[in-house]
């Protein structure tokens, strides 16, 4: 009887205090929902700020008690913005960079993992410790002699300038290396028993089986590309090759006063669309890679 | 093997002590010697870096037409290189692996910098040169400058380019422009305001402008740097020299003169470029809201200081252009900037010979620098340009809406004895900026410890110079 | 068996990359040694036909400038406050991304924007946010357009407007804006690094802890925190990197004179130091500084590594 008794007092214990629990649990829940949000909106204010401000009149931007919304919205700041900081051109002159530099990246990257992957020659291992070894100095050492290299070259205000310097990583060497590297030998041998040329293979079989490496390398090089601003600066901020982070800033050199702010929101948020746009379709890639790297760009 | 490591450090002190040959790259002498029988008719391509724009571009190919009738086998190639830091940056870069330009435009701190090199051509020799020339028309010239040439360049101009601490000449005057005082005409008619001509005269009118319109900042300075070497200059104090101790503006005379402007921005009676964060002209251009009546800044900007039309296709007001405040009236000081063309060493010596010949050309050339003003609008460094009848005739249209480039020449050919240059030396462009910044800094600085900010201020100043960086 | 084909091929494939590498970062290596210990060494200078004198000139020269040292001291300051900050915050948002079912890839997706963004172009938009329009600077007569979204905020909390970035701004409201825009920019990389920890380590553990009752902020501090370690190890090694190299954040904000109206080169750091140097051809001097910081990245990793290796669990 007691016993019985004393076993119902316990489930009576036990239930009170899991709705305890369930109520913590739900606060804390809320709690940590309120938490997320408030830094996601945090996080997403500059943008928001950035797009609506973009939209505005310039008196309406100027409000002293600020709208949240444009009262009349002013696409034509985007056409000023287009002209002000000839976009067009800037846009031109960061495409061919970035297309012609991510193009010979990419074959020199392959080329070379492809060796340190598959084919076996003397000082392989040293000479690939040697390319680590690179990756631990900070670039802004290389950037000083390599301002007198390419003064030397003659390569100052050329596209040459902004494509070569930093055309080989090797952080995508050691990445596509290691891609490579998954891909059983077996494959390669059999390819070349039945005669397949290394180039072959390399097109036919790893090349596709690497697919996701090779996007990431590509989309983090054109981002590069198109978020450089110190080297250009340096060596290429003339009309003809100048790029587009370099225009922008360029086109609005005051960052404070009284600048026509809409306008260079606008300005901003056309440079900033096509980096929305490639994350909103390649977000896998670009988060896959950037994990890996740690470095932007 | 401690016998190979004494040998190994043996040698490696050898080759240090070979290297260890001290030297310092700046050479002060005469490095130009000109050619026998000066410029032999060979045919020659010159390199010219500028700053034009289109429009200059235009007038500079017209003369160069000109000068090959003249000289047909000299060819002229010259180039747009950005603005003049651009010019600077781009030049510096060329000396060190040799392809610089022939000639070039320049700020006397340029030269400077160049000068580590040594490869700025000494004018010296060419100057004096008597050797005579034959032209393509039969007609001969000596090849250095008459004396009625020299005499003809406005003084102040032509002093710039001995300004380098060796007495040496190293660069010729293009075309100059100086500072000059914006008004708002209508406004002061209205109020029956007059022109200040000192300072004193400039702080009592600041203040009637506060009453009229309280909203206001009466008077905006471009160029704070400007400023500060202009009153130095109008005060005889002492801002830098190009010999012995390179800084000298830190001292009494000018640290009161920084107070003063300090209590007439507290008052809110001035601002300038950097602290209004546009250039003053946009505040003297507005309409409504706060604006200023008076702008201090470039001879050359004078279409800037202009308001745009209404829509009644009228000026909403007229622009008077004045000579800048003064200390006092017997010492009338005001800066004079803009381009001049220095000389670079190049291979063949009938190239720099050739490319002498062009700059003087340009620098001598009446027509030429008549012209050249006129679509720059900076100001001619010839005295006889103002006979010339074309730019007569340009002058005498001035005023204060459509012709208000012409005004501003018309104010600057007033005052040609006035201009001043400033030193220029390794580190003469760091001062400038210094000082700009300093003046800018006990401006704004809101502490109430005047002395204890200015001292601060002047401290730092010299001591970022002297670190050139 | 290495035959000689492959040998050769293997350097073939190579060639590109060596050739590339050799004049674009191996030279550059042994000439920063080079210039740096060449005293006074200049581009324009050799032209002229200088010779330089072997020592340390260079380095005893760009230690005693106030120039270097303020970027040193700011390059510091902002290291100091961002890292731990960022990680920080990108802990704590990681973790409570990982507990949450509903919203989960929303939120993640919202956290990595700032990522993809280019760091000039936003630096604009907060300066823009920070600014305040219309301030003429004349004390007793600021004439204000615009305060500022932020100073609204501000405003509306019942606050005073702060001069955050404009002409007589303060040091500190400076560096408060910086540390605001660098933490938002770091946020991105830690959460995706920190988060992905927190997704691999294994969920046995907090079973264990549940079943045991041990309280969230124990289980935090004893299991979230050790098991991640090894991430956390890593993204305040590449935070302490990237945060002595800050630069472009900077001009993002103040523009190319790092510093408000009134005050450039107030905010300079390291890099920006070597980087002025350059146009002056003052190769020597950018060098030893180029050195001095590769030193102090070097210390500063060596120093995590230790660290690390004493904390952290793999």
């Amino acid at each position: 009887m007691t016993s019985t008794k004393r076993t119902i007092m316990n489930e009576r214990n036990i239930q009170s205090v899991s709705v305890k629990q369930v109520i913590f649990l739900v606060l804390f829940k809320i709690l940590v929902y309120a938490f997320l949000i408030l830094m996601a909106v945090i996080v997403i204010f500059p943008f928001y700020w950035m797009v609506i401000s973009s939209l505005k009149t310039l008196a309406e931007y100027r409000l002293s008690i600020p709208t949240f919304w444009p009262k009349q919205i002013m696409l034509s700041n985007y056409a000023d913005a287009f002209t002000t900081a000839s976009l067009g051109r800037l846009f031109l002159n960061t495409a061919y960079v970035g297309i012609v530099s991510t193009l010979l990246s990419l074959v020199i990257t392959v080329l070379s993992a492809f060796a340190f992957a598959r084919l076996e020659f003397k000082g392989k291992d040293a000479m690939f410790g040697a390319l680590l070894a690179t990756m631990m100095i900070p670039g802004e050492l290389f950037t000083i002699t390599n301002y007198a290299t390419i003064n030397t070259f003659g390569w100052m205000h050329t596209f040459k300038v902004l494509i070569f310097p930093f055309l080989v990583s090797v952080f995508y060497i050691y990445l596509l290396r290691q891609n490579f590297m998954q891909i059983p030998n077996e494959l390669y041998l059999a390819a070349k028993v039945d005669g397949t040329s290394d180039l072959k293979y390399l097109w036919k079989v790893m090349i596709p089986m690497s697919l996701p490496t090779l996007i990431s390398i590509t989309i983090l090089k054109m981002m590069g590309a198109w978020n450089s601003y110190v080297w250009p600066n340096l060596v290429a901020n003339d009309d003809a090759h100048r790029m587009i982070t370099n225009g922008l800033r360029n086109a609005f050199t005051d960052a404070t006063g009284d600048v026509n702010f809409p306008v260079q929101m606008a300005a901003v948020a056309i440079v900033s669309a096509p980096l929305f746009l490639v994350f909103i379709f390649l977000r896998k890639y670009i988060m896959s890679g950037v994990s890996r790297s740690g470095i932007k760009g | 093997m401690k016998k190979r490591i004494a040998a190994i450090l043996l040698t490696l002190t050898m080759l240090l002590g070979m290297v260890a040959m001290t030297g310092c790259g700046q050479t002060a002498k005469v490095n130009f010697v000109v050619p026998e029988g000066g410029y032999d008719g060979s045919a020659v391509t010159i390199y010219f870096d500028h700053t034009m724009g289109s429009n200059l571009r235009d007038v500079l190919d017209l003369y160069i037409k000109e000068f090959n009738k003249l000289y047909p086998n000299i060819t002229v190639v010259h180039e747009q290189v950005g603005n003049y830091d651009d010019v600077r940056d781009n030049i510096a870069v060329e000396l060190t692996v040799g392809n610089q330009p022939d000639i070039a435009y320049c700020y006397p701190d340029h030269v400077a910098l160049y000068n580590i090199s040594g490869r700025v051509i000494t004018l010296d020799a060419l100057i004096d040169s008597t050797v005579e020339v034959t032209r393509a028309d039969g007609t001969t010239e000596i090849l250095g400058l008459t004396d009625a040439q020299k005499a003809d360049f406005i003084e102040g101009y032509y002093n710039e380019g001995k300004q380098f601490g060796d007495g040496l000449m190293y660069t010729l005057p293009l075309s100059k422009s100086t500072e000059v005082l914006y008004y708002n005409k209508t406004f002061f008619e209205a109020n029956n305001l007059s022109v200040p001509n000192t300072w004193d005269e400039l702080e009592a009118l600041c203040k009637k402008i506060k009453e009229i319109d309280p909203n206001s900042i009466p008077l905006g300075y471009d160029s704070e740097s400007n400023w500060f070497i202009t009153m130095c200059e109008q005060q005889g104090s002492a801002y830098t020299s190009a010999t012995g101790e390179h800084f000298l503006f830190d001292n009494e005379e000018n640290r009161a003169f920084v107070k003063r402007f300090r209590e007439w921005y507290k008052l809110g009676y001035i601002t300038t470029q950097e602290i209004l964060g546009s250039y003053t002209s946009e505040l003297f251009k507005t309409a409504d809201g706060t604006r200023s009546y008076m702008s201090i800044g470039s001879s050359a900007g004078a279409t800037h200081q202009r308001p745009t039309k209404g829509a009644d296709g009228k000026y909403p007001f007229d622009v008077g252009i004045a000579t800048i405040p003064q200390v006092s009236a017997d010492n009338k000081k005001v800066i004079s900037q803009g381009p001049s063309i220095c000389l670079f060493q190049s291979e063949n010596p009938q190239e720099t010979v050739a490319a002498w010949l062009f700059m003087k050309f340009l620098t001598t050339n009446v027509e030429f620098q008549a012209e050249f003003s006129m679509a720059s609008g900076y100001v001619p460094v010839l005295k006889s340009v103002k006979d010339n009848a074309v730019y007569a005739d340009f002058i005498s249209k001035a005023d204060g809406g459509d012709y208000i480039s012409a005004l501003s020449a018309k104010v600057c050919l007033d005052q040609e004895s006035a201009y001043y240059t400033s030193p220029a030396f390794m580190g003469s462009s760091d001062a400038r900026s210094a000082v700009g910044l300093l003046m800018q800094t006990c401006l704004v600085d809101p502490g109430t410890d005047v002395d204890a900010i200015l001292d601060k201020a002047f401290k730092e100043a010299i001591t970022t110079c002297r670190e050139g960086n | 068996m290495v035959d000689s084909k492959q040998q050769w091929k293997a350097w073939l494939y190579l060639l590109p990359a060596i050739v590339l590498l050799l004049v674009f970062t191996v030279w550059p290596i042994i000439n920063t040694v080079r210039m740096a210990f060449m005293e006074g060494y200049n581009g324009l200078a050799i032209v002229g036909g200088a010779t330089f004198k072997f020592g340390i000139g260079n380095f005893a020269k760009v230690i005693s400038f106030t120039s270097f040292k303020t970027s040193l001291y700011n390059t510091m300051l902002l290291c100091v406050l961002t890292v731990p900050i960022s990680t920080f915050l990108a802990l704590l948002i990681a973790v409570a991304l990982n507990s949450i079912r509903p919203l989960q890839k929303t939120l993640q997706t919202i956290f990595f924007l700032p990522y993809v963004t280019n760091s000039i172009a936003i630096g604009m938009v907060f300066a823009a946010m920070f600014n305040i329009v219309g301030n003429m600077g004349t004390d007793g007569h600021d004439i204000i357009i615009t305060a500022g979204i932020i100073n609204n905020c501000i405003e509306f909390f019942g606050g005073e407007p702060i001069n955050w970035i404009n002409a007589g701004s303060s040091y500190w409201a400076n560096i408060t804006v910086m540390v605001v825009y660098i933490v938002w920019n770091a946020l991105p990389f830690k959460i995706l690094v920190l988060l992905g920890g927190l997704q691999s380590v294994n969920k046995q553990y907090y079973d264990a802890a549940k079943v045991d009752g041990t309280p969230r902020a124990r289980v935090f501090t004893r299991i979230t925190v050790p098991l991640l370690s090894p991430m956390l190890a890593y993204v305040i090694i590449t935070g302490f990197i990237g945060g002595f190299k800050e630069y472009s954040s900077i001009v993002g904000i103040f523009g190319e004179d790092m510093g408000p109206a009134g005050a450039p080169r107030r905010l300079n750091t390291i890099v920006g130091y070597i980087y002025d140097a350059l146009p002056k051809m003052n190769y020597g001097q950018a060098s030893a500084a180029a050195l001095i910081l590769f030193a102090i990245i070097f210390v500063v990793t060596m120093i995590n590594l230790q660290v690390s290796k004493k904390r952290v669990h793999y």
